[in-house]
């Protein structure tokens, strides 16, 4: 679980990308995929069903709840259960569940995110039902026996140092700490290791209570699944799920702050950094303008090599200059907020030529970048989003996260439609709004003496020209 | 003295005015957080992303239907096959499968192949950079990518449908007419070193392992050739010698033109406009007598040991030990045999992974690497079983890994297991892998680059590609007496050893072997072992 988990966390963090459906030319009525199926129970769990009818399936159970609903006294405990979800139920021990699913051949995950908590099965179409019982029984009578509690803790003590050797996640933990000091957003996921430590079987327990509401739970299933079948095995053993709490707790705004942590290790070879400013939440209609400019800045890295004809200036640049070893532009997005930035692992000695060329790239977005790079811009997003789902589970996890997100999953269409009216002017503009004369936040990791001090990178934020 | 009692006075107003005002943290604004928040309003006119957009035309779904797997073949006037399949989806993917790689290297230097794949989607005669070509791809939303095995070069695209005639143009360019200017083979010289480097340096042994354990297995014959390119071969490699081995092995009889989520008429009249009606960059007026000349010779199972004793790089901030590595091998089947399928059930019964490995229940944890191995000897960090199979021959291996010290101890627990392959198969377990197996299979074919590549594979190997259903239907037929016999007639050959790290714990070649011997897995695993042996 460790490092799935992980890894599916950092792809969730980048995960923009992700998010939206396939995408076709719009003169064109007839879409080459299956619609998207949406029921609502009588106890508000949504069903959602992408049916392509193939001999493999993936269901998963999508939950608006994540660290950002923990306090900092509860901080971990999201992450802790899903760590917990395997341990067996009240009907299964965990022997049983385990051999159960390994003999159909399946797979069972979990991820917890900063606003989602997820557990998925992929399988074999004929067992979908089995599946959506198994997930079923583990959100509703996990057995969470202390012994396990126990056991847990050490592995996830362990998990924190598997975290720490991926400087990528660290550096983006530091940055969510700095951009969203004082708020539920600056936490980390797996919580600070005193809290790990202390963790109970009752505040695991109050944590379930209060966030597995059925409203605020997505049941998402993609491959070879009927709808109408699935929306009767959700109402058989999802349908006593019910809503005790009121309303989906009002979530407090979290405060955007332009500011810094370095923490500076001259032993590393390579320094580790990202910069950002606040970006949109999902619903936000500037968030595919905001893509756009993202694939602008667009992802490189050494092993690329020939970046000399990229689609991206900075790729240009970073390879014809050595620059840097990798960078990766990020738009990530919660609920009200967002983070969108650029991340890099760089030479100590590049770091200042590498930020002076991504805040030159950054100032062009804002004021000069072209219609050919916006149309190229275009092409790639949509392509990216395209090929990313390929296979049952990413287009079950567009499902049940677009469904979170919106409420609704997004036809491709009027995705396509949404990026095509996107032109040079909305590009500029955007930019304008989140990027230009805005505090950055910044997190670095590494050799980073030679990072430019605050201000300065303040200061290139605008230009004194037009 | 006055100074310090000053500086003293700040100190304690400075934190008082912090601790008395902590009800006000979240009202004040500082300057770094903006004197106004973010505006208001999108800078688009359209609704937020939670509102459908208005005025969309209407729009026809795909409803659900079977899954099309007829594959139509094609051979083309000079011998080139043209494999293709319908499949859901705006997308398709097509490619150029070649019998090329780097057993066929061995009147070569080694290694070009792998600057063969650094050379991929270079220049061009009609795309005179790299860049025109990308450019072109991405006009149709493609992406390209080329990767070889032992005896398979794969170069492949996946892009809209409707740029299918680009794609196969980009795909006859790339194969048959690159330019390989100097520049391009001296960046491919680079990134080859910078690969090289980058291997020496990663704690990740598996590309380096699996050279080796083919090396031991097939000495200094096909299979047994590097895929890695030798660093004394670096600066050897140029534009002639490449140019020749394109010669002689990127011919059409060589070469399955596949592609999926297409139709295959036009298809097949692209491929023979660009592949075949377009000739190649070596093709010249006297080529008529010419024949190509390549390897055809049977790959030799020997057996043996590879080692090297050298320091594994650890992985950075991780609290793991550093490692030995020992792979053993032994000689299975071709994908061709009868026996194949049977194989693949033992290599999912065998199972394995790593101790500290991600995911959830559905990894193999009831797969007999975990249960009789793992889950025994928690110094082992990993064992995995892998079957290679190949067009002639195959390699059946389990790779392990521990702290040096237990290098011993894990080389022949792992002997032992392979050893107890001959012995009792239980029923759930062998019910248990052949679905899992079964899973897998239908699994990976989720995606539409590994169909392409299996109807590639397939095509290239027998002529036509047999259907999922056929391999669900052989894997079901698998019995207990099958999984014996593979067993027993794996284990009937000499053992092949590659091992990688601190080696002094090493047990000598003669005692792996003889623990590998039949009639070994009489005796119950790991109870003779010594456990706490330092």
């Amino acid at each position: 679980m460790l490092k799935v988990a992980t890894t599916l966390r950092l792809v969730s963090k980048q995960g923009n990308l992700r998010l939206f459906a396939t995408a076709a030319k719009q003169h064109e009525a007839l879409v080459n995929v299956p619609p998207t199926k949406l029921t609502v129970l009588d106890n508000g769990i949504r069903v959602a069903t992408e049916d392509s009818g193939s001999p493999t399936a993936t269901v998963g159970l999508w939950i608006d709840a994540g660290s950002r609903y923990e306090t900092s006294k509860n901080n971990g405990v999201a992450h802790f259960l899903e760590h917990m979800a395997f341990k067996g139920t009240s009907k299964r021990s965990q022997t049983d569940l385990e051999l159960l699913v390994e003999n159909m051949g399946a797979h069972l995950n979990a991820y917890t995110s900063r606003e989602q908590t997820v557990f998925y099965a992929k399988c074999l179409a004929n067992d979908v039902p089995t599946a959506i019982e198994i997930l079923a029984d583990i959100i509703q009578n996990s057995s969470l026996a202390e012994p396990e509690i126990e056991r847990e803790r050490g592995v996830i003590l362990r998990e924190m140092q598997d975290v720490e050797s991926n400087l990528q996640e660290v550096v983006f933990d530091h940055l969510h700490a700095t951009a969203f000091q004082g708020t539920p957003l600056g936490q980390t996921i797996l919580g600070p290791t005193k809290n790990i430590k202390k963790i109970s079987k009752a505040d695991l327990q109050q944590y379930i209570k209060t966030h597995y509401q059925p409203a605020r739970i997505v049941l998402s299933g993609a491959g070879g699944v009927e709808h109408n079948k699935l929306v009767d095995l959700a109402n058989k053993h999802l349908g006593s799920l019910k809503n005790t709490a009121l309303d989906v707790p009002q979530i407090t705004p979290c405060r955007y702050t332009g500011s810094e942590i370095k923490v500076r290790d001259d032993s590393m070879p390579l320094a580790h950094i990202a910069i950002a400013v606040e970006g949109a939440g999902w619903t936000d209609a500037d968030n595919i303008p905001l893509m756009v400019a993202n694939t602008l800045i667009g992802a490189w890295d050494r092993s690329q090599g020939g970046g000399a004809n990229n689609a991206s200036f900075l790729a240009r640049a970073a390879s014809i200059e050595n620059l840097c070893h990798s960078f990766q532009s990020f738009n990530t997005c919660y609920k009200d907020t967002g983070l969108w930035g650029i991340y890099f692992v760089s030479e100590p000695m590049q770091i200042d030529d590498m930020v002076f060329n991504i805040q030159r790239e950054w100032m062009k977005l804002c004021t000069s970048v072209t219609e050919g790079e916006v149309e190229r811009a275009k092409n790639l997003l949509k392509t990216n989003m395209l090929l990313q789902l390929d296979g049952t589970t990413p287009v079950c996890e567009d499902i049940g996260r677009q469904i979170l997100c919106y409420n609704r999953r997004i036809p491709i269409h009027e995705l396509d439609a949404r990026i095509e009216a996107v032109s040079v002017q909305n590009v500029r503009d955007v930019c304008y709004k989140y990027l230009y004369d805005k505090c950055p936040a910044v997190a670095a990791v590494g050799p980073t003496e030679a990072l430019p001090d605050y201000n300065r990178l303040r200061g290139g934020m605008y230009w004194l020209r037009v | 003295m006055s100074h310090l009692s000053d500086v003293k006075v700040l100190f304690s107003r400075l934190c008082s005015l912090k601790t008395s005002a902590p009800t006000l943290r979240y009202g004040v604004r500082k300057f770094s957080q903006g004197d106004k928040p973010l505006l208001k309003g999108s800078v688009t006119p359209l609704p937020p992303l939670s509102e459908p957009m208005p005025n969309l035309p209407p729009v026809v779904y795909t409803t659900t239907k079977s899954e099309d797997t007829v594959t139509e073949v094609t051979t083309l006037s000079n011998g080139l096959r043209v494999a293709s399949e319908k499949k859901f989806g705006q997308f398709c993917t097509a490619g150029v499968v070649i019998d090329s790689g780097p057993r066929y290297e061995v009147a070569y230097p080694n290694g070009i192949c792998h600057f063969l794949e650094k050379l991929s989607f270079g220049a061009t005669h009609k795309f005179p950079t790299r860049d025109v070509m990308l450019r072109e791809l991405e006009r149709h939303g493609g992406i390209c990518d080329c990767q070889g095995s032992r005896d398979t070069t794969v170069y492949a695209t996946s892009a809209d449908s409707r740029g299918l005639e680009a794609v196969t143009q980009v795909l006859a360019e790339v194969t048959l007419r690159p330019q390989l200017s100097a520049e391009e083979i001296e960046a491919a010289r680079q990134a080859v070193a910078f690969e090289l480097e980058t291997l020496a340096m990663r704690p990740e042994q598996e590309t380096i392992l699996m050279d080796m354990i083919h090396s031991a297995a097939y000495k200094e014959n096909t299979l047994g050739l590097p895929k890695i390119c030798p660093k004394e071969n670096v600066n050897i490699i140029d534009r002639g010698i490449i140019l020749n081995f394109l010669k002689n092995h990127y011919t059409p009889e060589r070469m399955v033109v596949a592609a999926v989520g297409v139709d295959h008429e036009p298809f097949v009249e692209y491929v023979q406009k660009y592949f075949v009606d377009m000739k190649p960059t070596w093709h010249s007026q006297d080529d008529d007598a010419f024949i190509p000349k390549t390897d055809k010779s049977i790959a030799q199972y020997t057996g043996g040991i590879e080692q090297e004793e050298c320091e594994i790089p650890l992985y950075p901030g991780s609290d793991l030990p550093e490692l030995a590595h020992v792979v053993i091998g032994i000689e299975s089947c071709s994908h061709g045999d009868p026996d194949f399928v049977a194989t693949c059930v033992l290599n999912m019964m065998m199972g394995g992974g790593g101790s500290f490995s991600a995911g959830g229940p559905g990894k193999g944890m009831y797969t007999r690497l975990y249960t009789n191995v793992l889950n025994r000897y928690h110094w082992m960090f990993n064992a995995t079983a892998y079957n290679h199979a190949y067009g002639d021959t195959g390699l059946f291996c389990v790779h392990s890994a521990s702290p040096p010290n237990r290098i011993y101890d894990t080389a022949l627990v792992i002997a032992r297991e392979l050893a107890n392959m001959a012995g009792k198969v239980g029923e759930t377990e062998l019910r248990r892998a052949k679905t899992q197996l079964q899973s897998m299979l239908l699994m990976n074919l989720e995606a539409r680059p590994v169909v392409f590549e299996d109807v590639g594979r397939q095509v290239l190997a027998t002529g036509k590609r047999k259907p999922p259903s056929y391999f669900i239907s052989e894997i079901e037929k698998v019995t207990a007496d099958d999984i014996v016999r593979v067993a027993r007639r794996m284990l009937g050959k000499r053992a092949a050893v590659a091992a990688r790290g601190k080696l002094s714990h090493l047990p000598a070649f003669d005692e792996i072997r003889s623990n590998m011997a039949l009639g070994k897995s009489d005796t119950p695993q790991g109870r003779r072992l010594n456990l706490f042996r330092a």
